[in-house]
């Protein structure tokens, strides 16, 4: 029998694909809901984490695809600011090239480090919905403690320019770090980075923008180095599933983040704060009382 | 950006530092590694490629920043008056 049926792989493909690039905490999702369903599926799981390879890769190559014009950008202004040694004031995407750069390296050490530890010291369920409760204080105290009025996109200033100008090489290294929370089980990446970007005085708008290209590489780069585990032994088994699941988490993660965007123009954090609050206070109860 | 000239040798050194690190974790199993390196467990024939990709980036990220401090010193643009 496989260990994921094919309609398990649709839902869980769905899920991780939104709750990836939403503020709410994919890995806590995906911790909480095989339990809320009865699904003998475990994060710790070696088919399973073999599954999740495939789904963040999809997710990774639709935030590429999707901001595929600005990464030709960042990418050239890297080379530019590498051939001159210099990063010049008014050059928008090599700033934001290595605002990325300084944004991913230490998300990228302690991803590589930590993650194994960490995921097993809060695998449990109980643990993932105390910590999605605590994400959504995170994302209350995000919009609280802004520390200036945010930065709004002025007429004809595109948003990586002004992302390029209000964030500071500190503020990319201190939002690449909050990152790192996310290899806690029920504490949300986007979620900390989006909340980053606004302690930094960036607006909802832009800040969900720079997280979503931090995410990229991030992303990326883990179900890479995982890769070899879905092709080889592990793989047996869920490959075809995981192939359905990528194709279902690439699809909601476009919806997701077309759909963020725009909801950031006009909107803050507050309803994914009250989501996380809501279901994680739900499930701590629930999941101590059963 | 203000240039430092006197960081370079350091970076460079310190590039080659956790170059050397990160060719150790990949080619040494972790029994085998010095005690004090992080991973070491005695009697395991692991390979910790994840924390020599880690010692490798460390490495690269001094290099660039060698790299930059390579390149001549320019004054930051003041706003004109006008």
């Amino acid at each position: 029998m496989d260990p994921i049926s094919y309609f398990q792989a649709i839902v869980l493909g769905l899920l991780q694909g939104f709750s990836e690039l939403f503020p709410i905490s994919s890995l806590g999702h995906s911790v909480v809901l095989p339990r809320i369903f009865g699904w003998d599926i475990h994060q710790d799981d070696d088919y399973f984490l073999s599954f999740l390879v495939a789904t963040h890769v999809a997710t990774a190559i639709v935030l590429l695809l999707f901001f595929l014009k600005d990464w030709i950008q960042i990418v050239k202004g890297l080379g530019r600011s590498l051939r001159d040694r210099y990063i010049a004031p008014d050059d928008t995407y090599a700033k934001l090239g290595w605002l990325l750069v300084m944004g991913t390296i230490p998300a990228g050490l302690l991803g590589l480090l930590l993650e194994h530890p960490l995921r097993s010291l809060f695998a449990s369920t109980q643990t993932a919905a105390i910590f999605l409760f605590v994400n959504g204080l995170m994302l209350f105290g995000a919009e609280a403690l802004r520390r200036r009025a945010p930065v709004r996109s002025e007429q004809g200033i595109r948003s990586d320019e002004v992302i390029a100008r209000s964030l500071s090489f500190r503020n990319a290294i201190g939002i690449g770090t909050a990152q790192a929370l996310a290899l806690i089980p029920g504490l949300s990446r986007s979620g900390a980075s989006m909340g980053g970007g606004l302690l930094s005085g960036l607006s909802n708008e832009e800040a969900a923008r720079f997280a979503f290209l931090l995410a990229t590489p991030i992303i990326g780069a883990a179900g890479v180095l995982k890769l070899p585990e879905l092709l080889g032994s592990q793989g047996d088994h869920v490959r075809g599933q995981a192939l359905v699941g990528a194709l279902c988490a690439a699809v909601t993660a476009y919806f997701s983040v077309k759909f963020l965007l725009r909801f950031f123009e006009t909107n803050r954090l507050t309803p994914f704060a009250v989501y996380c609050c809501v279901v994680g206070a739900a499930l701590s109860i629930g999941f101590a009382l059963s | 950006m203000t240039k430092r000239p006197q960081l370079i040798i350091p970076a460079v050194i310190l590039g080659v530092v956790f170059l050397v690190i990160a060719i150790v974790y990949w080619t040494t199993d972790a029994g085998s590694l010095p005690s004090f390196f992080p991973g070491h467990e005695s009697g395991s024939t692991h390979i910790h490629f994840k924390h020599g990709l880690a010692a490798a980036v460390v490495a690269g990220a001094c290099f660039v920043f060698a790299w930059f401090q390579t390149g001549e010193d320019r004054p930051t643009p003041t706003a004109s008056p006008d």
